[in-house]
């Protein structure tokens, strides 16, 4: 398959553009306006962009560990409460609590799988499952218990709009945005440049033969885990500028984050920002496209569509 | 490919799991059966868990809240003095749950059931209230459609939605005349489910009758929407003179601050049932983007002085503010304790008796007391305008209700 990837990239690309070119014309032809069209583009990338940061730390997670975290929406949570108290509290710029949740995020992480994730390692991948589907409701419903009902959002000072082509982001979507493309990047160098991020790809490549040649695999899990999550605390504060905080927020992306990484490839980081960017374009002009219908309708053909045609996602190669 | 089939195969037990949630919390059953005195049970079924908590979790409190105050008035005077004892159930916002939950309060002996919040969850507990021939008061639930099977067994107090898009666009027209300020053109964003398309539909045939065109017509997903940006803009691009969002609190907060960051030209924003326009924390979660929104809505009474006792007594005893759903929650146990008091007895047809022959003066902002027809619906629930002045939700119309002068036209702030 990778062999002969090189040939059939151009290819790929030409037909990419193609979908894009006829799509953004019939948008065109449908609105009737350039602006809404550019807008829709704009909105689509940044969304797709946020969609993409919430997806990365799952397929880190997935690609490794075999582990569907359900917990994943939950953790990001926690993570946007502790900007909403850092920053109304301790009067912290909202970006900044970023030093905070990440680290206390990769805590977090690194504590539910050492002391109970890594316990159901190996037997049935169900067991993990309802663990992870147990942690995110016990989490979720603690916050609801300290938190209470009541929404809550965090102020940024200098959210003016930024303006472009007649299109309009908030400061706020676009910092969001950086932020995602950032953290991939970084993730990427870390998995692809430093030992630990090889020892990472050894084990998930192979777990037995990363054991033999001397990897712990068990440490390798928790710090995999704890990644993962680090990632999600990253998404909350990321996000938390700009959505109503509740103790359900997370679960709100959850969903959407579990298609892109199905169509990113499954473990794929790149993958998983790559197919956030898809989805958000696909759902902003779909909405556009079809105006009366559910914005997801569009979200899902494309998915399917995918499914269809490359079963192992865009940038499929387990990992 | 084996990756695959199993995300599919754990995604599916995953949704089976969460739809076979819902056991009842242990401790809620008390012993006391039909002797006279003693206590009545109100069973309450609202979202205490979930997205829609929130509100649910109000709701539930302002109904307790309501038979404390009853009981501490001496209770059922028709009944010994029986006490009202309110038992909660959380229906989680699953249609399925709700029921289950109705079923389980009912065998606990509840004379009646007050709730749910959502339309969904209000059509299956109305059926399981209907077949146990037991009164159900809705306290908020909007769609026409649970009132029109029939049924004998449940009243709402709330509007439906054909009202409130009726009423929305006689409001807007009228506002629009009184000012001088000619509405044309209006679009409409609203969101997909039976609740914003059954207000549409009803705002469209009225605003059409009246001369106004209706469109575009922009709908979008309430539970996953993170954005509305590309939404407000084709609203810009269609250059029309009002624009009307039904939806709920989360979506309200998110159509504001797009509209503070594209700016159409707009003389008006004017929600329709809108769950977020009219509440005290929009105007702190919005900023300056929701000042001089409109939303025509059902709301309490901010008048009556018995109204702000309520609110005060209220906000004392649990610090906060009293929101329009959860007096509708403390109006609909009222409901109940007075049909109580005229049918002297707690035998459930009897009570429906008395219920639906009821006439009780309300805190809700309603033109006339709380009364039902034969289908269940009061009569007097209307809508009445709130906008956002200065920072403060105010009622501005009609008169007879108005805190303050209507703000006409009022173009989304710079």
């Amino acid at each position: 398959m990778t062999r002969r990837a090189p040939l059939s990239l151009a290819a790929r690309l030409a037909v990419a553009a193609a979908v894009v070119a006829v799509v953004l014309v019939l948008a065109y032809a449908r609105s009737g306006s350039g602006i809404v069209v550019s807008q829709a583009v704009l909105t689509g990338l940044l969304l797709g962009g946020v969609y993409g940061l919430v997806a990365m730390g799952l397929t880190l997670i997935f690609g490794v560990l075999d582990i569907v975290n359900f917990a994943h929406g939950a953790l990001m949570t926690v993570a946007m409460y502790g900007t909403v108290l850092l920053a109304s509290h301790a009067g912290l710029d909202p970006y900044l609590t970023l030093l905070v949740t990440a680290p206390a995020l990769f805590g977090i992480g690194m504590a539910l799988q050492s002391g109970l994730i890594n316990r159901t390692m190996g037997s049935s991948l169900a067991n993990q499952l309802l663990l992870t589907l147990g942690i995110g409701l016990l989490i979720e419903n603690v916050l609801l218990l300290s938190f209470g009902s009541e929404p809550r959002s965090v102020a940024v000072g200098y959210a003016a709009p930024l303006r472009a082509f007649g299109a309009v982001a908030d400061l706020t979507r676009v910092i969001a945005f950086l932020g995602a493309l950032g953290l991939a990047a970084l993730l990427y160098l870390l998995l692809q440049r430093t030992r630990v991020g090889t020892a990472i790809r050894a084990v998930a490549a192979n777990p037995d033969g990363a054991q033999l040649v001397g990897i712990d695999v068990r440490r390798m899990y928790v710090l995999t885990f704890a990644l993962g999550t680090a990632c999600a605390g990253a998404a909350g504060t990321l996000v938390a500028p700009f959505v109503t905080v509740e103790a359900t927020t997370g679960e709100l992306f959850n969903i959407i984050a579990f298609v892109v990484v199905v169509l990113g490839g499954m473990g794929n980081v790149v993958g998983a920002l790559v197919g956030g960017l898809l989805i958000g374009l696909t759902e902003q002009l779909g909405g556009v496209l079809l105006p009366e219908q559910s914005p997801l309708l569009a979200v899902f053909v494309v998915f399917v569509l995918v499914l269809f045609l490359r079963p192992q996602g865009l940038f499929g190669r387990s990992s | 490919m084996r990756n695959l089939r199993l995300v599919g195969l754990l995604a599916a037990l995953g949704v089976a799991l969460a739809a076979c949630g819902g056991s009842a919390p242990p401790g809620t059953t008390g012993q006391e059966g039909d002797q006279q005195g003693g206590t009545i049970k109100i069973g309450s079924i609202h979202p205490l868990t979930g997205p829609l908590a929130f509100d649910g979790q109000q709701m539930a409190k302002a109904g307790k809240f309501a038979a404390e105050r009853i009981n501490a008035q001496g209770g059922i005077k028709s009944l010994d003095g029986a006490k009202l004892q309110v038992l909660d159930a959380d229906s989680k916002g699953e249609p399925e749950v709700g029921q289950s939950e109705a079923q389980r309060l009912i065998q606990e002996g509840a004379a009646a059931l007050v709730g749910p919040y959502q339309s969904a969850v209000a059509s299956n507990v109305a059926a399981v209230a209907e077949r146990n021939r037991v009164p159900f008061l809705i306290d908020v639930a909007v769609a026409d459609s649970i009132l029109e099977q029939g049924y004998t067994n449940t009243f709402r107090i709330q509007p439906n939605a054909s009202s409130m898009g009726t009423k929305g666009a006689d409001y807007l027209a009228e506002l629009a005349e009184a000012s001088g300020t000619p509405i044309r053109s209006v679009a409409v964003l609203h969101e997909q489910t039976d609740f914003g398309k059954s207000v549409l539909a009803a705002f469209k045939a009225r605003a059409e009758g009246s001369g106004m065109k209706v469109g575009p017509e922009i709908s979008y997903d309430a539970v996953n929407v993170s954005d509305l940006t590309t939404e407000i803009t084709q609203v810009k691009a269609e250059g029309v003179d009002a624009l009307v969002v039904t939806g709920y609190y989360r979506d309200g907060v998110l159509a504001a601050k797009a509209i503070s960051s594209v700016r159409p030209d707009v003389k008006v924003v004017f929600g329709i049932a809108n769950g977020a326009f009219d509440l005290p924390q929009f105007t702190s979660d919005a900023g300056k983007a929701g000042e001089g929104f409109f939303d025509a809505n059902y709301h309490f009474n901010a008048r009556d002085p018995e109204m702000r006792k309520l609110a005060a007594d209220f906000k004392a005893k649990y610090g906060e503010d009293i929101r329009t759903s959860s007096v509708l929650a403390y109006e609909a146990v009222r409901v109940i304790a007075s049909g109580l008091e005229k049918a002297g007895t707690r035998d459930p047809q009897q009570l429906r008796e008395a219920i639906s022959g009821l006439s009780l003066d309300t805190l809700m902002a309603y033109p006339g007391p709380i009364s039902f027809d034969k289908t269940g619906q009061n009569t007097s629930a209307t809508p009445i305008v709130m906008q956002v002045q200065g920072g403060t939700v105010r009622q501005v119309f009609p008169k007879e209700f108005a805190e303050a002068e209507p703000r006409f036209p009022a173009p989304p702030a710079r």
